[in-house]
């Protein structure tokens, strides 16, 4: 992208949206959008409108659920938790992850050394 | 899993929607508001710390729309919408949405009540538990030599039954019979329908009495007088008191032990079979000769399939046996069939004849329909295109057509149902009673699944044409066109498609009503061989306990005819064993020899005893030799009249005068001393049978029961049905009056079925004949209006109005006709099915023909004429202009 931030990267936002929760806690869409921002650093960008069509999915998956709480700021907000269904599923996501990036790394390897 | 789970909860949601749309918007809200509340504390002021967390979000708006997207269901949503654009669409043009919606009401409402019809009877199973395993016996008589396709299906031999009994496919089998018994514990004497069963008739039917007991096998061999009553006859005399049981019925002077009383569902197998309600039920025994006797059919059987055996191998195995029982049971076979397909199998043609009927007068209606949505759709054309080119897809575009179409029919079907509940009504009281089951014909949640169902192909069928037509005209065509709107090539195509399929649906319904009508007309036509008008008959069954002798059972009928004689008006009285249209009775005889044709010894001829004024009262012509006269009576040379028939078949036409005949070797000989013209006993439909008539008052010669009186009155016969029961009650105030009605009467009962198909053909064929004019009309009239311009260039080159009439009509009475050949073939290709309908008419009957086309032909020119007539009334100059 032009200021040489990535996008979110499709079905990885459920992954950062489920580790965040199972890091933090319950936490409202604000709260995860910045997690997610801070623990990328600067390399990804996220749309945080984006981050609520995901929200609903999982949601409705039954991998998290949501209660109307009130945050920090003192407003009203949603916040979502991890469910017992959403534990599984990160961790059967995590070890996919890691398989997946375990390959790509072998493929990418050789042509780091070549440069 | 988890993909069933989310789309459940996208239903939830959906159905939730107001309060789901409400929580993401507060969300989204919170969310910038969380932003604004860093930005604030980074230092910028409140408008621009918005500004930045609106821009830092990246679209609210977006957002909202991707989660709505996600949320809920998508489709339903757009359905909601359609469903909501259609309403405003229909609403928005009156007189257009009344006439499709009536149109579909007729079409569906006629449908939806036939269908209660056909559901009723051949449908819905049978009150009895598990109804679907329950089989009706019948014996086979072997093929007639003379009459192939004669109906061999006989009951079933009693010497049979145990054998029968011992078939592995069945669980059990059941004999019943129909029986009536006076009762005489009402206001008036009454006969009581009843059935006569066998033990096992409750247990194979499989349903326990509500109260007391069913019949037991000890009842039968004891000979024991026990009744079991049906559930409205326990409600009507006992008021539903258990004390009903162990009480006592007198039924025909002899005591009943009310044993139990079945429930309100419960029914006779014989009453599902179409004749009135059975109030009792009473054992069933035979006497030792009807056991010993292989040949003596006389009762139904019913039986239960065991677990897993079919009808096959149940008909196969009885069979088997048949065919082991040897010259004694005279060669006959066996048949099985569902109880509810035996019940049904006379009437199942004629229902699905008019559920076909009534289908094309839908299938007319919806043509109808889609004609009109196609005028209407060309007016929505440039709407539709500016749609597609704003990149709206034809799937899209079509779909909420279809919705249109689908909330059209929804109007028509509920404007229909209810049209169906009023024609229910109706229906019935035009249903002739001797078709089964008409106590099930019921409006209910049957007729609405089928109501439904029909609704929705319907639907499809009447709308798919216009939203094809609408959907394949390119967006550039039809933007193109300006001002005038023209209307596509295809579309009047279309619809001059759909104009000939209406004209050939309405020729086929036309075709079938009129061949009804000949037919019937042909039946009418069939003299009976005697004078039926204003004569009323009763019956009266004189029970063995008070008339035990045919002496006593003379007495009490002349007594009554004497008191009938003195009634007001009465013309002349007239008794016997079975009156014309009433019966009769069969019995071989013997003709003694004196050239005697071989082969008359083992013939059979009808037997009446008929008391002398039954000629005259009936009109019976006395064509030689002498009538029955007052001093035939016993002890007088034994006398008997025959008629024509008797004469060609017995005597190859001699002289029958002086001829003797006996009905056995050892009964008295008869003299014949005279001939009396042929009359059809029986009905118009059934053959002339030799008859021979014995003197009433010769008891002793051959004592036929007497039962039945007639009286001919001058003026309304059926007036004075009560004055005729009064007549018979002063003779012996106990005995039943049963079946008083006027031959009129049993005549028109006899043809009901007839007249039934007949008047739901002509209903249904003037349906359609209005439909189609319609049609017709709208059709030429539009077309007509399209051409206009080409019109008045004709005309203002020269042409005369009435050139211009003959062109027009030229051009759609051709069109007419291609729709009516069409539907000439398609009657001729469907004839054998009404075959078995028609009495004596061919189903390719010229006549029906030409009168239907005549008649269809002189409507659709009305209607060409005045669509045509008002195009030829223009101003040339105004419309060139």
């Amino acid at each position: 992208m032009s200021d040489g931030r990535t996008d979110v990267l499709q079905g990885t936002l459920a992954l950062m949206i489920l580790t965040t929760l199972d890091t933090l806690g319950p936490q409202h869409g604000y709260g995860i959008a910045r997690r997610i921002e801070q623990v990328s650093g600067d390399i990804l960008r996220l749309n945080q409108g984006t981050l609520y069509p995901a929200l609903v999915k999982l949601e409705q998956q039954g991998w998290i659920r949501a209660r109307w709480g009130v945050s920090e700021n003192n407003r009203r907000a949603r916040f979502y938790s991890l469910t017992p269904r959403g534990r599984r599923q990160l961790t059967a996501e995590t070890r996919r992850w890691e398989r997946v990036s375990t390959v790509v790394a072998r493929f990418l390897r050789p042509r780091e050394q070549a440069q | 899993v988890s993909r069933w789970r989310a789309r459940a909860v996208r239903l939830v949601e959906w159905l939730r929607r107001d309060r789901v749309d409400a929580d993401t918007d507060a969300e989204i809200q919170a969310h910038v508001d969380h932003l604004t509340d860093e930005f604030v504390r980074r230092g910028l002021d409140r408008d621009a710390a918005r500004r930045a967390a609106l821009l830092e979000f990246g679209g609210v708006e977006r957002a909202r729309e991707a989660v709505r997207d996600r949320r809920g269901l998508r489709p339903l949503d757009t359905l909601v919408r359609d469903v909501r654009h259609a309403a405003r669409l229909l609403a928005a043009t009156p007189a257009f949405s009344a006439a499709a919606i009536l149109t579909l009401a007729i079409g569906i409402g006629a449908n939806a009540a036939i269908f209660s019809l056909v559901d009723g009877v051949l449908l819905r199973p049978l009150p009895y538990h598990d109804p679907a395993a329950l089989v009706a016996v019948r014996e086979l008589l072997p093929p007639s030599a003379s009459e192939p396709g004669a109906d061999r299906r006989i009951v079933v031999a009693p010497a049979n039954l145990a054998d029968y009994r011992k078939a592995r496919a069945a669980s059990g089998l059941a004999g019943y019979m129909p029986v009536t018994r006076s009762f005489s514990g009402a206001a008036t004497p009454e006969r009581l329908v009843g059935e006569a069963v066998t033990p096992e008739y409750f247990a194979v039917l499989g349903v326990a009495p509500l109260h007391g007991r069913t019949l037991q096998s000890s009842d039968a061999a004891s000979d024991a007088r026990v009744v079991v009553v049906s559930h409205a006859f326990w409600r009507e005399r006992f008021g539903g008191r258990a004390d009903a049981i162990g009480a006592t019925l007198r039924l025909d002077d002899e005591a009943f032990e009310i044993a139990g009383v079945m429930p309100a569902t419960f029914q006779g197998v014989s009453q599902a079979r179409g004749s009135a309600p059975v109030i009792f039920w009473q054992p069933l025994a035979f006497p030792p000769d009807v056991l010993a006797n292989r040949k003596d059919h006389e009762v139904a059987v019913v039986a239960r399939l065991a677990p897993g055996a079919t009808v096959e191998q149940l008909a196969s195995e009885l069979g088997a046996t048949a065919a082991g029982f040897g010259p004694d049971a005279g060669g006959i076979g066996v048949t099985v069939d569902g109880l509810r397909e035996d019940i049904a199998r006379d009437v199942k043609p004629l229902l699905l004849l008019l559920l076909a009927a009534v289908g094309l007068v839908l299938l007319l209606a919806c043509v109808n329909v889609a004609s009109l949505l196609i005028v209407r759709s060309i007016g929505r054309r440039r709407e539709i295109a500016i749609r597609l080119a704003l990149g709206a897809t034809r799937l899209r575009i079509a779909a909420q057509l279809l919705t249109q179409s689908v909330v059209l029919a929804g109007c028509g079907a509920m404007a229909g149902l209810a049209l169906a509940v009023l024609l229910k009504r109706s229906l019935l009281a035009v249903t002739p009673a001797d078709i089964p089951r008409l106590d099930a014909v019921a409006m209910d949640g049957r007729v609405l699944l089928f109501t439904i169902a029909i609704t929705a192909v319907t639907a499809v069928v009447f709308g798919i044409l216009p939203a094809i037509q609408v959907t394949r005209s390119g967006p550039r065509d039809a933007l193109a066109t300006t001002g005038r709107v023209v209307a596509g090539t295809w579309a009047s195509r279309a619809r001059t498609g759909l104009m000939i399929a209406e004209i050939a649906l309405s020729t086929v319904l036309l075709i079938g009503a009129a061949l009804m009508i000949r037919s019937l007309t042909a039946l009418n036509a069939v003299p009976l061989g005697f004078d039926a008008s204003g004569v009323l008959t009763a019956i009266v069954r004189l029970p063995d306990s008070r008339y035990a002798t045919p002496v006593a059972r003379l007495q009490f009928f002349d007594a009554a005819a004497q008191s009938l004689a003195r009634l007001p008006g009465a013309e002349a009285v007239a008794f016997g064993n079975r009156l014309p249209l009433r019966g009769g009775w069969t019995s071989g005889f013997l003709l003694e020899p004196e050239g005697g044709l071989p082969g008359a010894a083992d013939a059979s001829a009808g037997f009446q005893s008929v008391s002398p004024e039954y000629f005259d009262l009936y009109r019976i012509r006395l064509l030689r030799g002498r009538s029955i006269a007052p001093a035939d009576r016993d002890g007088a040379p034994a006398v008997a009249l025959v008629n024509e028939e008797f004469a060609r078949q017995f005597l190859g036409g001699g002289d029958p005068i002086g001829r003797r005949l006996r009905r056995g070797p050892k009964a008295p000989s008869i003299e014949i001393v005279g001939v009396v013209s042929d009359i059809r006993r029986y009905s118009r439909t059934m053959p002339i049978d030799p008859e021979v008539y014995l003197p009433a008052a010769q008891t002793s010669l051959y004592p036929l029961r007497l039962e039945q009186v007639a009286v001919r009155f001058s003026g309304d016969a059926l007036a004075r049905a009560n004055e005729l029961r009064a007549a018979i009650w002063s003779v012996d105030p106990d005995q039943p009056v049963a079946s008083v009605s006027t031959l009129d009467e049993v005549l028109a009962l006899q043809q009901g079925t007839r007249r039934f198909q007949t008047f739901l053909f002509n209903v249904f064929a003037a349906l359609a004949l209005v439909l189609a004019v319609v049609g017709i009309y709208g059709v030429v009239a539009y077309a007509v209006g399209q051409r206009r311009p080409e019109i008045a260039l004709r005309m203002a080159l020269g042409a005369s109005g009435t050139a211009v009439l003959r062109w027009l009509l030229t051009h759609w009475l051709g069109i007419v006709s291609v729709g009516a050949a069409g539907g000439i073939v398609a009657a001729l290709l469907l004839g054998r099915l009404v075959q078995g309908l028609l009495f004596e008419i061919s189903p390719a009957d010229p006549l029906a023909f030409v009168a239907a086309t005549t008649v269809f032909g002189v409507a659709a020119l009305a209607a060409c004429f005045v669509a045509v007539r008002a195009a030829t009334k223009i101003d040339p100059a105004s419309v060139l202009k």
